[in-house]
């Protein structure tokens, strides 16, 4: 027999594998070769149930973006954002995370993570040193806990105690008016769900020590079914019912409630209603329902807020979502102390993000702070309304005090062993 | 001895021979890989490579360890994934709350493991195939509700916050990146070592042979439900070791690690890089992380682009990279040798 070649790969198949080999490793460092720019690194949820909540993220923060970039940039840079999905899963998040910075060069973060992933990238944070702003995370804890704390990262969101503070506050005012005393609640039964109804409850019966909860339902994140929680809520027959069900679990409950008419039968208080993601979702959408704004572009009725709700629906054709109003805070923020620093180092940049003030359209008064002891949000639009059938869905909401929010947050730091 | 003994003598000694061979082959091949991995920073300032590394050992041995129960044994579990968590969650909760030196963490955490392995292999491994692989599922569901539920303890499904402490010991600080990359990287190249030899054992074969027929494997005297047990508690450990890694590398513990899908993951691995060959899972995790790092560089849609990979190798190849590769050269040997 003779072998005309030897078995085995080609010198020629060799190169071109260790060519190729080459241009992988290579590909990332030929991206950071730009200069003049500044690049901003975002890891947010661009896949999974909750994509479109991280894709309204993305868009107020290029929307905001490119307005800055039009006025001539950050001190004189243009800002190039390097936006990636993490998938909602915190190892992802991290890593995301790390390789924004690490290799594709980003000098800044704006972490669009909820939840977990807003805790792996602050230890990102933490571990690199990067300015860091978290966008999305309601978790109290990541800012109020003194654990979590370090000086390069700041949290442009608002609270879960802030809302219940002023939701509880706002129930017992409505339920002294109509006499509701009998309350059932119904939650998704995480965290979230779990610590917002506890809050909320504690908060309740302290403006109003008379109410009782007869009834607790706590249903799987994601449920499809909600007939026995509803069955159950009005076999408890309640005055008045509390949820902080959210996004798609709202919309469905919403649906399958109203089958039974249980929104006729009963005062219902669901914080997360107001936000365009359930409210154009939800197929016959009950009047009456008591809700916390997230976003909604009638609240605070000023031309800035309704200004920007339609430039944002405008381009995107939807309305924004609760995560947009945050992120485009967040961007406002960082354009104004790379203003007042005049550069955009980032240690020189928290230095001044600290108590910040700056004009905003989504401020109670116009105006919101990061404030400096804790480095996260305050004096945004916050506040309670009921639902009508069509546009504006809310077309009245009565705005929380932030000086009782102050006044029990502090009471409630204080009970966590925080300051 | 007569003259039939003492040939079966030549060969038992040609093949113990055979076997230290192998053995002194391996732990060379092992200390090269070592060397060249632990003198990488050395050659590149790469952060980003450095990270790669540290996730390739942490997917690593768990995928690795994975295999030692599919692969060798033929035990498909489907709730592997717990033991990763499980590791996470001990060393982090271990540093966090007590904090002890690195090295008794670890110690630790595998023992923690190794009881908890024992108990749910105890109930899992009687079982066979489907039944095997659902039982481990609904045990993994049960840790990770118990994560998520346990807020007090666990921080629920805020994972755990405030970052791991990481306090030198022996002149090693893995807050140092540098250092932890040479540390994940010792721990998987002794990880795979330890697994090849488990593999390459008496123990090993004996595992083949349940995979191939467990009722001759029961006539030849092997007590299969020990041996399958013990290979159970085995993989656990290195799966927890790889979470160990992947905590240290995060900085934290979250739900997600002891999650389905990162069962899921390692079950891919396994098709991606092939289960016949030792090596078969390490490539399939360089493999996916590459694909996975490459991929969302450039879109949100990589599940479209990983399930046409899948489809590819499910039908294309219909088996394992390595698994591929390795039949291919043997094809071309034999085609090369006239056979």
């Amino acid at each position: 027999m003779t072998r005309t070649r030897t078995p085995g790969i080609s010198r020629r198949s060799t190169l071109a594998l260790m060519g190729a080999g080459a241009m992988s490793v290579a590909a990332p460092w030929v991206a950071r070769a730009q200069a003049k720019t500044i690049k901003v690194g975002m890891p947010t949820i661009l896949s999974g149930r909750v994509a479109q909540l991280g894709t309204s993220s993305r868009n107020a923060v290029m929307l905001e973006v490119e307005k800055v970039n039009a006025a001539g940039g950050l001190a004189g840079r243009q800002i190039e954002m390097v936006i990636r999905d993490s998938k909602g899963q915190p190892q992802e998040a991290a890593r995301v995370a790390r390789e924004l910075v690490n290799t594709d060069g980003c000098e800044w973060l704006i972490d669009g993570e909820a939840s977990s992933g807003s805790f792996a990238v602050h230890e990102v944070a933490r571990d690199l040193g990067v300015l860091c702003v978290h966008t999305c995370s309601e978790a109290s804890s990541l800012t109020a806990d003194p654990k979590q704390h370090i000086p390069n990262a700041f949290r442009c969101v608002r609270q879960g105690i802030h809302d219940s503070i002023v939701g509880g506050s706002y129930a017992a005012s409505i339920s002294k008016a109509k006499g509701l005393k009998k309350w059932a609640t119904c939650s998704p039964d995480y965290a979230y769900g779990r610590d917002t109804t506890g809050e909320f409850t504690l908060y309740l019966k302290r403006f109003a020590p008379d109410v009782e909860v007869i009834s607790e339902s706590w249903p799987k994140l994601f449920q499809p079914d909600y007939t026995e929680v509803v069955t159950k809520i009005l076999q408890a027959k309640p005055q008045a019912l509390y949820s902080c069900l959210w996004g798609g679990d709202l919309t469905s409950y919403i649906d399958q409630a109203n089958i039974y008419a249980m929104f006729s039968q009963m005062e219902v208080f669901a914080v997360n209603m107001a936000d365009y993601t359930a409210l154009t979702v939800v197929k016959n959408l009950p009047k009456g329902i008591h809700s916390g704004n997230r976003y909604i572009k009638t609240f605070p009725t000023t031309p800035e807020n309704a200004a920007w709700g339609d430039a944002y629906k405008a381009k995107y054709n939807e309305y924004p979502t609760n995560w947009s109003w945050q992120n485009a805070t967040a961007v406002m923020f960082l354009t104004e102390a790379a203003k007042k620093a005049n550069s955009t180092d980032g240690k020189k940049i928290a230095e001044v993000l600290k108590g910040l003030t700056i004009k905003c359209p989504f401020g109670a008064d116009g105006t919101v702070t990061m404030r400096g002891d804790d480095h996260t949000l305050v004096g945004y639009a916050i506040g309670w309304g009921t639902t009508i059938p069509q546009e504006p869905y809310v077309p009245e909401v009565k705005a929380g005090d932030w000086k009782t929010i102050f006044e029990l947050e502090a009471e409630w730091k204080k009970s966590k062993g925080y300051i | 001895m007569t003259e039939l003994e003492a040939g079966r003598a030549e060969t038992l000694a040609s093949v113990r021979g055979g076997a230290a061979f192998q053995r002194y082959r391996d732990v060379l091949i092992a200390v090269i890989a070592f060397a060249v991995l632990a003198s990488l920073p050395l050659f590149t300032g790469s952060k980003a490579l450095l990270d790669f590394v540290i996730r390739c050992s942490a997917y690593g041995l768990f995928a690795t360890s994975l295999n030692l129960l599919v692969g060798y044994t033929g035990l498909t579990s489907f709730g592997h994934g717990m033991f990763f968590g499980l590791g996470a969650y001990s060393f982090g909760l271990i540093m966090q709350k007590l904090g002890l030196p690195i090295p008794v963490a670890f110690v630790a955490t595998l023992a923690i493991t190794a009881v908890i392995a024992a108990v749910i292999g105890a109930i899992c491994v009687r079982l066979k195939e489907i039944y095997f692989a659902f039982v481990t599922l609904a045990f993994q569901m049960l840790i990770h509700s118990t994560i998520l539920s346990w807020a007090s303890f666990t921080g629920g499904d805020q994972g755990l916050r405030g970052g791991i402490p990481r306090p030198a010991f022996l002149g090693i600080n893995l807050a140092n990146h540098v250092h932890l990359y040479i540390a994940s990287c010792a721990l998987l190249v002794l990880g795979l070592l330890a697994m090849r030899q488990i593999a390459q054992s008496p123990f090993g074969y004996t595992l083949r042979m349940i995979r191939d027929n467990a009722a001759r494997a029961s006539f030849l005297g092997i007590d299969v439900w020990r041996a399958k047990l013990t290979v159970f508690v085995l993989a656990a450990l290195f799966a927890s070791m790889g979470g160990m890694v992947m905590a240290l590398f995060v900085s934290g513990a979250y739900p997600e690690f002891a999650y389905w899908t990162i069962s899921g993951e390692g079950i891919f691995i396994n098709m991606l890089g092939g289960v016949s060959t030792f090596l078969g899972p390490m490539v399939g995790t360089v493999l996916l992380l590459l694909l996975n790092d490459t991929v969302t560089r450039f879109t949100e849609y990589h599940g479209i682009v990983l399930g046409v990979v899948i489809l590819f190798f499910a039908l294309g190849l219909r088996k394992g990279l390595l698994d591929f590769v390795a039949e291919w050269f043997s094809h071309r040997r034999d085609a090369g040798e006239g056979r």
